[in-house]
């Protein structure tokens, strides 16, 4: 030691004592620490995940109402951000109710005459219209404008005869461009309907069908509902035009409850039994509506009405006997409990988000919906789901912008499918062309080529993923579409070509064959590989015009209907495989040289060929370790993310065809998840990819693994003995 | 194992064609790269063809197409014609049946400009603020390569007024509390001056114009100050042409990218991907080695250990875009959100670290090369023989001691393997950087004059991406495509001449501890 210290050996060495203590506490909690963070990764995306499956709730709270004198004549309410209401009663008095304060009466004389004295009979509102409409008890309307997030305008209301000789019953609203509908049905079940344009003239037509229940969808649409029927009708141009009716219940059930969701493509239907249906609009003209599967229900009793949530696909469903579930358009019920017990007189949603304001005899509650990721359930996952704008149940991964039109389609399974069908084509080049070169090298290769070749595969495995991406989609993909019969050509050939390389070298002159010995073949072989690659390649047109009239991807697609799209799996599988190569070689070459030589010496000695002893001795003691080889490489080929991304079209389909292309869940994440907004379903299901990649590499990697280890010392074994 | 028996058959050699096989892709790979993404900078001659209805253009030619199927029509030629201004478009498909004839004039001249790309046609004259100068051919060759330079250099100081003048003063009159309104006056003076100075070399980049002529007839009057570099590519001797390939190879490392990426350079690319890299290597090393240590020397060897080791080297086999999607969850989100609300929330809501960047990328990448790091280490450790650490400790040294003074020094160039590995990983990996802060285009890179210099929370370019960005996310591909293999090859260079470098370390140690082992 040249420490110069002056301190005492003693007090030196408690020092050496206490600083080795130190590191290696140190070491041991950085070492720690190191491996807990790695490890944490799994734990991490379970917990983001996790709120994905946490079921949806509503819960209820009772909130200050005005006085019930107030609140029993009141048909209509709203409230404002800072939760100030604002309550409209039967005779048009208009109260303004701040949270913690006395009401206060409002409305001017010009809003009163506009009534002429006539009770409100019924109310219905239409956000995305801008309108409230108001039915008085003469079976005129008033039609009160109303811009987003502002009250009313009272004094711009315009009257409108619906019926000349009774109040409406119910009410409906559509919208469409600046195009809207107002509906209205009579005790005796007639409809009529005004339509008009946002500050333009108006038309009142008259619909033959009689009614018990009215619901307006998109593109106006309208849906009667009659005991068991019903009748569609579309009021978009022209004359009204019936679309079609259809039973959708049997005897004894009646429809008693119908509502169109946000976005007015699923209809809701509830009948007197406790069913509830979704029917979808149809695209074409055949039927007017697909019917889905009925909805698992809580109860018998019949559903008494359906009120729909504002921007979510979510509707809250109440039954006769009191209890209140919660549904959503695909992922069906998602929570039952009990309603408020009193009938409601008016009711509102928001604000704070999924709110439903209930005012009733027994004042005011607040029913919040918190279902954020309802459309999510392990059925939707993976199973077929019809999907609005669809005629069956289909797997579809569609994620969709933030907005009401479009209903975002959220099933894993095309894109489990993409990234298990890459892999399957990327280890199908990849495993004959990888086991074959670690048998070459392992059993046949001269020492000094194995030296300069395994280096070399190394920096194949080193070659970046975007490289050969871009290569794939770039190159290859353009130029195997234009010589799609020589590519194929190709993979056909090249085993008959090395076949014919064995027969030629063996009628070769002894001399000639001492320079180019046969443990050299790996080296000498390319350039007669290259000649017949290109041999295949310039055949291509002759073999086109010869057997396929000219071109292949036409012929395959008369012929078998198969559609050949640029960026397809092949060129996944071949780019992919010869990313994969390197890994499955160089583990496979490692469990090869590792089996003992005994074995082979062995088997030659007891007069063996080579080849024989390999198949029949050395490949079953190294199958193991093949087989974890092939398990690694197929772990690479399921994450590898820019190969797939480049080189498909990264379109979610469930085909079978090698020609078409396919959208992996890799590149997926690698695509959607800058653009997904943190919290929301679709960013959790895309931790939910991530979640699903990392389990499924993380197990396949341990398994080969703990069979690689049980291998070697299988091989310690008879190695010793 | 010289001669094989012939009664082997033909497996053996589909098992060498397997060898073969793979060694012809990865050179047939190599092979593409490199002549694509070299001969793109040569300067190809510059064809006048005659069409059979007397059209005539003026282009380089870039690739033939036979038609498709064999069909008896002629082949398609495709050329490289510029003059987006003239003609709306800078490429056109020739049908080989329709050219009369091809020349390769000596006059015909390439023009490189900023705006509109490349021109070819031929020089006419030059005009000095507006009065054209009485010179022709050679001499008006000379004169326009002098005006040239020129323009160059005035170019170059209009940038520098630009970066090193106008925008620092303009950043410190931004930052109201740190001045006063003294100095705030003399501040808005000398950014006065310096705006003046900034008018005047602009006045004088405009003084030139350049009169061209295209092919067939049509005149052009291009200012000099938006031309980047004019060549005869025709009039060339070899040599010539050898340095003019030099000359656009140092520019497309050394230039920023142009024209949305499908010109120019990649410099900033280069730098951010070795600033990411430096980064990463800084985080990665430490913890790794202290992890491999704790493994390896530390904690007791049982079944928990093995477990962890398992894990460990499986975590390498994860794919990357697990490890981005880590990052955005927990740096991005979880802590630069924190951040932000600690110590940046005035400019929120725009997020300075709670969105992707250097840091962020360099982490997760960090992550990712870890299990790299760790092995690499653990088995330089474990390749040390036990009886070095025994002696050292039989001579009274401490754990620490030995640690340091033996083990440690034995297992550097292991350490070294690994971070290179680690290094040649991170370099190649694009996919996670798309979630933790690679941007499409970064003009500045992250490293500056100004406080803290390196920008930790700043976007940046990365050629992995830049390559995926210019290759499949360009408009005009045909003028992206040379640039992408340029942008490969370079990619794969480097990451080639780290792994040469980890596996000639590696070999090297081999044959030192071969030395030791009795």
């Amino acid at each position: 030691m040249t420490d110069p210290s002056p301190a005492t050996p003693r007090l030196r060495g408690r020092l050496r004592q206490t600083r080795d203590r130190l590191a290696t506490l140190a070491i041991s909690a950085g070492g720690i620490g190191v491996v807990m963070t790695v490890l944490a990764i799994g734990v991490f995306l379970a917990i983001e995940v996790l709120p994905l499956f946490v079921p949806s709730q509503v819960t209820t709270e009772t909130h200050a109402a005005p006085a019930e004198s107030i609140r029993e004549r009141a048909v209509w309410m709203h409230l404002d951000d800072r939760r100030r209401m604002t309550l409209l009663g039967q005779n048009g008095r208009l109260w303004q109710v701040p949270p913690d304060g006395d009401p206060v009466m409002t409305g001017s004389a010009e809003w009163m005459a506009r009534l002429q004295g006539q009770r409100i009979v019924t109310v219905a509102e239409s956000v995305e219209a801008g309108l409230l409409v108001l039915g008085l008890a003469g079976g005129d309307a008033l039609l009160v404008p109303r811009l987003p997030g502002q009250p009313p305008a009272w004094p711009e209301a315009r009257r409108y005869t619906l019926f000349a000789d009774a109040s409406a019953d119910e009410l409906a609203l559509g919208k469409s461009g600046d195009r809207w509908w107002l509906a209205g049905r009579d005790p005796t079940g007639r409809v009529a309907v005004l339509r008009g344009e946002t500050g333009g003239a108006s038309q009142r037509l008259l619909l033959p069908d009689r009614a018990t229940h009215l619901a307006f969808g998109n593109d106006g649409r309208l849906v009667l509902a009659e005991g068991r029927r019903l009748m569609v009708w579309s009021l978009k141009d022209g004359p009204p035009r019936r679309l079609g009716e259809r039973r959708v219940l049997e005897t004894p059930r009646r429809i008693t409850a119908l509502s169109y969701l946000a976005g007015g493509e699923t209809l809701l239907v509830g009948d007197s039994g406790g069913g509830l249906r979704r029917w979808l609009n149809a695209r074409g003209d055949a039927a007017p509506l697909v019917a889905a599967q009925p909805y698992a229900t809580p109860g018998q009793a019949a559903i008494t009405r359906l009120l729909p949530l504002p921007d979510e696909r979510l509707a809250l469903a109440l039954d006769g006997a009191g209890s209140m579930a919660l549904y959503q358009a695909v992922a069906g019920l998602r929570w039952t409990g009990a309603a408020p017990p009193d009938s409601p007189r008016a009711l509102t949603f928001g604000p704070p988000g999924h709110t439903l304001w209930w005012l009733g005899a027994r004042g005011l509650q607040a029913l919040t919906v918190d279902a954020e990721h309802a459309e999510v359930s392990w059925a939707t996952l993976w199973t077929p789901t019809l999907y609005e704008g669809h005629e069956v149940p289909r797997q579809r991964w569609q994620a969709s912008a933030p907005g009401i039109e479009d209903e975002a389609r959220f099933g894993l399974a095309p894109l489990a499918w993409g990234t298990l069908k890459a892999a399957a084509w990327a280890l199908l080049f990849a495993v004959p062309i990888a086991l074959g070169a670690a048998i070459y090298s392992a059993v046949y290769m001269s020492a000094r080529l194995r030296t300069r070749i395994k280096p070399t595969i190394e920096l194949m495995e080193a070659l970046p993923g975007v490289v050969i991406g871009f290569v794939a989609g770039l190159v290859l993909a353009p130029f195997v579409e234009r010589h799609l019969a020589g590519a194929l050509a190709v993979i056909v050939l090249l085993p008959f070509c090395l076949w014919l390389a064995g027969v030629l070298w063996a009628r070769l002159p002894r001399d000639l064959r001492r320079y180019l010995p046969f443990h050299w073949a790996g080296l000498w072989l390319i350039p007669w590989l290259a000649l017949w690659v290109w041999l295949a390649l310039a055949s291509s047109p002759f073999i086109e015009s010869l057997f396929f009239a000219g071109d292949l991807g036409l012929w395959l697609q008369r012929h078998y209907g198969l559609d050949y799209a640029q960026r397809n799996t092949l060129i996944v599988g071949l780019a992919m495989g010869f990313a994969v190569i390197p890994t499955i070689y160089a583990l496979a070459e490692d469990a090869l040289a590792g089996v003992p030589k005994s074995l082979d010496a062995g088997a030659q000695a007891l007069g063996a060929t080579r080849w024989q002893a390999l198949w029949r001795v050395v490949l079953p003691a190294a199958s193991p370790g093949l087989f974890s080889a092939v398990m690694i490489g197929a772990g690479r080929a399921v994450g590898e993310t820019m190969i797939v991304l480049m080189a498909t079209g990264n379109t979610a389909l469930m085909a079978w065809s090698p020609f078409e292309g396919l959208r992996s869940t890799a590149a997926t994440i690698a695509i959607e998840l800058p653009e997904a907004a943190a919290g929301t379903t679709h960013y959790r299901l895309l931790f939910l990819s991530a979640l699903l990649l990392f389990v499924f590499t993380f197990c396949v990697n341990t398994l080969a693994e703990l069979v690689r280890q049980r291998l070697r010392r299988n091989y310690r074994r008879l190695g010793a003995s | 194992m010289g001669s094989m028996r012939r009664d082997e058959g033909g497996w053996p050699w589909l098992t060498a064609g397997s060898v073969a096989l793979s060694l012809l892709m990865v050179l047939a790979l190599l092979a593409l790269l490199a002549t694509r993404g070299l001969a793109h900078f040569w300067p190809a001659e510059v064809e006048r063809v005659t069409l059979i209805d007397g059209d005539q253009l003026a282009g380089q030619r870039v690739r033939t197409l036979a038609p498709p199927g064999g069909e008896a029509s002629a082949p398609e030629v495709l050329y490289r014609t510029g003059n987006r201004d003239l003609d709306g478009q800078a490429w056109r498909w020739v049908s080989a049946a329709e050219i009369a004839s091809r020349s390769t004039p000596q006059e015909l001249l390439m023009l490189q400009r900023q705006r509109w790309g490349e021109f070819f046609g031929r020089l006419v004259a030059l005009r000095e603020a507006g009065d054209t100068l009485g010179i022709r051919d050679e001499a008006l060759w000379q004169e326009l390569q002098t005006r040239l330079a020129r323009v160059d250099d005035l170019r170059q100081r209009r940038d520098r007024v630009q970066s090193e003048e106008i925008e620092p003063l303009l950043r410190r009159l931004a930052n109201e509390s740190s001045v006063g309104p003294d100095t705030r006056e003399a501040l808005i003076a000398r950014l006065g001056e310096a705006r003046r100075r900034l008018e005047g070399i602009r006045a004088a980049l405009e003084r030139d114009t350049l009169i061209v002529e295209s092919v067939d007839g049509r005149r052009l009057e291009q200012p000099l100050g938006e031309v980047l570099a004019a060549w005869r590519p025709n009039a060339l001797s070899p040599v010539a042409k050898l340095e003019h390939w030099g000359h656009r190879v140092w520019a497309f490392l050394s230039e920023g990218p142009r024209a949305a990426n499908a010109g120019g350079g990649v410099w900033p690319a280069i730098f951010g991907t070795v600033l990411m890299v430096l980064l990463m290597s800084l985080l990665v090393t430490p913890f790794g080695v202290l992890a491999a240590v704790y493994l390896n020397e530390v904690a007791r060897q049982g079944p928990l250990t093995r477990l962890v080791r398992i894990a460990v080297r499986n975590l390498a086999g994860v794919p990357s875009i697990v490890y981005g999607v880590f990052g955005l969850g927990v740096f991005v989100y979880g802590i630069g959100g924190s951040l932000d609300q600690w110590f940046f929330s005035e400019r929120l809501p725009s997020p300075t670290f709670g969105t992707g960047g250097l840091l962020w990328a360099s982490l997760t990448l960090a992550l990712l090369t870890l299990p790299v790091v760790i092995v690499a280490t653990e088995e330089g450790l474990a390749r040390i023989p036990d009886h070095q650490r025994e002696a050292a400790l039989a001579l009274g040294a401490t754990r620490y001691e030995m640690l340091r003074r033996v083990v440690l020094p034995m297992a550097t160039p292991a350490m070294l393997t690994g971070v290179i590995l680690a290094v040649a990983r991170a370099a190649g990996e694009v996919a996670p950087l798309m979630l933790v802060g690679v941007a499409k285009l970064a003009t500045q890179v992250p490293v500056d004059g100004e406080f803290p210099f390196v920008h930790l929370e700043s976007k940046f370019m990365h050629l992995g991406y830049h390559l995926y960005n210019i290759g499949f996310q360009s408009s005009d591909m045909e003028r992206a495509l040379p640039l992408v293999y340029a942008t490969a090859l370079l990619l794969v260079v480097v990451i080639v001449v780290l792994n040469l470098t980890a596996i000639f370390l590696r070999h090297h140690l081999r044959v030192r501890h071969r030395a030791l082992v009795p």
